[in-house]
């Protein structure tokens, strides 16, 4: 069976194009409700334009309009500039600390957003955590943002350092992903329905910054499983995505295919490892680079690296939006994507990490090839 | 309770840089009861305003005094009423008082009074229709209470006054009584009693045949009295920075409401509709819009009927930007249609008064255009009308030649039908 609109190939039983993001089969809409809540509908919130600060609303108090504050009348439409206002699950931000921020969006094609993402942040320490949950899968919005939430609690406390070596220090990071990607799994598997054809699943990427405030400059961890990313952006010198996908275009890159083509061929977005009941195996690839500041680190799904794949096409995005307010370019980079389709769920998660202090910027950032503490199979492709 | 409804007719894709967003309204009454059940203590008054001025032939005058006799027979009993002698001065006929209230409630003694008094009119003197308007209004507000106020006016000939003075009543009037006028026999002027039917949300029709006015006033009166609810409005929110380029009811006829706004808020305006019966009605909106990027959706406009400060219902006129030109080069089949309507009014009402300024040329070319308007929308009405003033020779190219010889009452008819528009099935 192909997709109705877009004609790509479509997995048994798959209620959305993995493609385009068309509802197909019992998901597809059958006749439009007389009295739509327009929030729930599939259509696009105006992101590309959009000034006012996403939050989080107390519950039952209704948000002001993302586009111009103004307030939001029952139909779902600013009563000011009429725009129409995504639901709290399809649009929200974080912001922990004024450092660290992010923005998850439903983008334009999908009728939901099945991106996750949780935050923790001190002055020092901050936990990125981003789950995309699997489109054509049941109820995965639900469980993506579960396991986000789980992993991320399962990373709060501080990672091991300073004791052992190098390696034992390195294992005691892994076995601490293992946890969180432990509770990731156990919060989406709670949420799959029982009998589930399609059971929900999603990827995950965790990034842990330490010693931010240090003199030598902050640490980073990552994990992922599937093909969400996540990339050091230094504001001078070259980026580096410090995570490997588990996709069939990873594998082709590997085997020789160009990056593009890869990403860009039919199964560019079919990834070979996820979290979910059926997951394959639930093993991360861990990765860890020391970096000095000032840059920005980046955790995001693929509905935001479709569109700037390559660190330095998204190192040019981030000097576009010329801000040092990590809410203000997570917004900047999710309009972004949508002023490029908003193919797919967008999330963008950022945190800033300034030059330490008294040392002057280094713009040779720092080379993962030397730095990063690899476990695993983990490798930067950087 | 009368309950309305409203749905939209629209295509809400524009291409990159679209801005003006078209949508058909239809706005539905039901169980709007009669004009005696309006409640909430508010009542009907109906003002019969017949012309006896001495322009009235004795047959005219005759049948005017068996036409007011039979709509004095249709109003409801309990509904306020009072009848008008209208000449170079407006005189009140019915009830007999020179104080207080001016208007009785309707009885069977009341009835047989107003009839009595009816049956002795005679034509003589002028045609002053501010006074009548005048009086009309003086009644209205001399009984407390009566908050749907509708009138017939019924005149042979033309207005006899300074000019201004008409217009100046007409406003004094507006928003504050309904009027449904006629014209009898060819002598009175469709563009000045046109003025006056839609300042004053009413019909005008030309009577032009003494025998068939008692069946114009029945049922004049009998839609007045099936209107059950007094007064409506049809409100317009626009987002901040848009412009309403135009708001019209398009069905049952063509009244172009844009100057009619009034403010509720700076982005809401409203639009007077008066009262309704069991009815539908259509309105075309057209908005202009901020251009937004492909893909994005606004809203462009709420569209609501409104009964005092209460929003009864609304629909949503949405625009959304898209890269599909399959999609964006859809005109909605109603937008068309009433587009195409409107400007067959248009076409009717200038080409009927180049062809009386004497302007042939121009007179032909709009008349062509208003036939093959006619044609396209299926208005059967207007396309018969038409062929009695002009000749056809290509419906479909909109040729035609003017008559040499038309009657004066086939012109005026195709005037006063000018607004009046078809449906087409949704």
């Amino acid at each position: 069976m192909n997709c109705p609109s877009c004609a790509e190939p479509l997995s048994p039983g798959a209620a959305f194009c993995e493609a385009c993001g068309t509802p197909v089969g019992a998901a597809a809409p059958a006749a439009p409700a007389a009295a739509a809540d327009v929030a729930a509908e599939a259509a696009p919130f105006d992101l590309t334009t959009a000034t006012a600060v996403p939050g989080r609303a107390a519950p039952g108090a209704v948000r002001p309009c993302l586009q111009c504050g103004g307030a939001v009348g029952p139909d779902g439409y600013c009563e000011s500039c009429g725009s129409k206002q995504p639901s709290e699950r399809d649009h929200f931000g974080e912001a922990p600390a004024d450092w660290v921020a992010g923005v998850c969006d439903r983008g334009i094609r999908h009728s939901r957003n099945e991106d996750a993402m949780a935050l923790f942040a001190t002055g020092d320490r901050a936990v990125l955590v981003v789950l995309d949950g699997v489109s054509n899968t049941d109820d995965s919005h639900l469980a993506s943002l579960a396991g986000a939430r789980a992993a991320r609690d399962a990373l709060v406390v501080p990672l091991p350092s300073g004791m052992g070596t190098a390696d034992s220090r390195a294992a005691a990071v892994t076995r601490t992903f293992a946890a969180a990607v432990d509770g990731a799994q156990k919060a989406i598997v709670a949420l799959t329905p029982e009998g589930s054809a399609q059971p929900p699943s999603a990827t995950f990427s965790a990034v842990v910054v330490e010693g931010r405030t240090g003199a030598g400059g902050a640490r980073l961890h990552v994990a992922n499983i599937g093909d969400s990313r996540s990339y050091w952006l230094p504001d001078a010198g070259a980026g580096v995505q410090l995570t490997v996908d588990d996709s069939v275009a990873q594998v082709q890159i590997a085997a020789g295919a160009s990056r593009k083509e890869a990403e860009q061929g039919p199964q560019g977005h079919a990834i070979t490892r996820w979290l979910g009941i059926d997951a394959p195996d639930l093993a991360p690839r861990v990765a860890s680079l020391d970096v000095t500041g000032p840059g920005w680190v980046l955790n995001c799904s693929d509905g935001l690296w479709n569109y700037a794949s390559e660190p330095q096409e998204l190192t040019d995005q981030v000097a576009a939006a010329a801000t040092s307010d990590p809410q203000a370019l997570a917004l900047a980079l999710v309009a972004f994507a949508n002023g490029r389709g908003g193919q797919d769920n967008i999330t963008a998660v950022l945190a800033r990490i300034d030059a330490p202090a008294g040392a002057p910027a280094d713009p040779g950032a720092a080379d993962p090839g030397h730095n990063a503490a690899t476990a695993d199979e983990g490798e930067t492709d950087g | 309770m009368a309950e309305f409804d409203a749905t939209v007719y629209q295509n809400e894709f524009l291409p990159d840089g679209g801005t003006d967003v078209n949508a058909i309204v239809t706005v539905t009454c039901t169980g709007a009861g009669s004009a005696v059940t309006s409640g909430g203590g508010a009542s009907a008054g109906e003002i019969i305003i017949v012309d006896t001025s001495g322009s009235m032939g004795p047959s005219t005058m005759a049948a005017a005094r068996q036409a007011a006799s039979t709509a004095v027979g249709e109003i409801l009993d309990g509904v306020w009423f009072a009848v008008i002698a209208g000449s170079d001065r407006a005189m009140l006929a019915y009830p007999p008082v020179s104080s207080g209230p001016g208007m009785v409630r309707m009885s069977a003694q009341t009835r047989a009074e107003a009839q009595d008094a009816i049956s002795r009119f005679v034509g003589s003197g002028g045609t002053a229709m501010s006074t009548w308007l005048d009086l009309a209004g003086q009644l209205f507000s001399s009984v407390e209470g009566v908050t749907q106020r509708h009138a017939i006016l019924l005149t042979d000939g033309e207005n006899r006054e300074d000019a201004g003075k008409l217009d100046t009543a007409i406003q004094r009037a507006t928003g504050y009584f309904q009027c449904d006028c006629r014209g009898a026999g060819t002598d009175w002027q469709v563009e000045e009693v046109r003025r006056i039917s839609q300042a004053l949300l009413g019909t005008v029709d030309i009577i032009p045949t003494p025998e068939t006015m008692v069946e114009q006033f029945r049922a004049m009166m009998q839609a007045s009295m099936s209107r059950g609810v007094a007064d409506a409005q049809l409100r317009v929110w626009t987002p901040q920075g848009a412009q309403i380029l135009f708001v019209r009811q398009v069905a049952p006829t063509v009244e172009d409401l844009t100057t009619r706004r009034t403010d509720v808020n700076p982005l809401t305006g409203a639009y007077p509709t008066g009262a309704w019966a069991d009815e539908s009605r259509d309105y075309h909106v057209g908005v202009r819009v901020a251009a937004k990027a492909i893909g994005q959706e606004q809203l462009a406009a709420r569209v609501q009927l409104a009964i005092g400060d209460d929003v009864i219902t609304q629909a949503l006129v949405k625009a959304t930007w898209s890269g599909d030109s399959e999609l964006t080069a859809k005109i909605d089949q109603q937008v068309a249609h009433y587009t195409g309507q409107t400007e067959l009014a248009e076409m009717i009402q200038e080409g009927l008064a180049a062809k009386a300024a004497g302007d042939e040329a121009t007179a032909t070319t709009k008349l062509g255009r208003a036939v093959q308007l006619a044609a396209a929308t299926g208005n059967d009405e207007a396309t018969s009308k038409l062929r009695k003033v002009v000749d056809v020779d290509d419906e479909r190219e909109g040729t035609v030649r003017l008559k040499r010889a038309v009657a004066k009452a086939d012109e005026m008819a195709l005037d006063t039908a000018s607004t009046k528009t078809t449906r087409i099935k949704k």
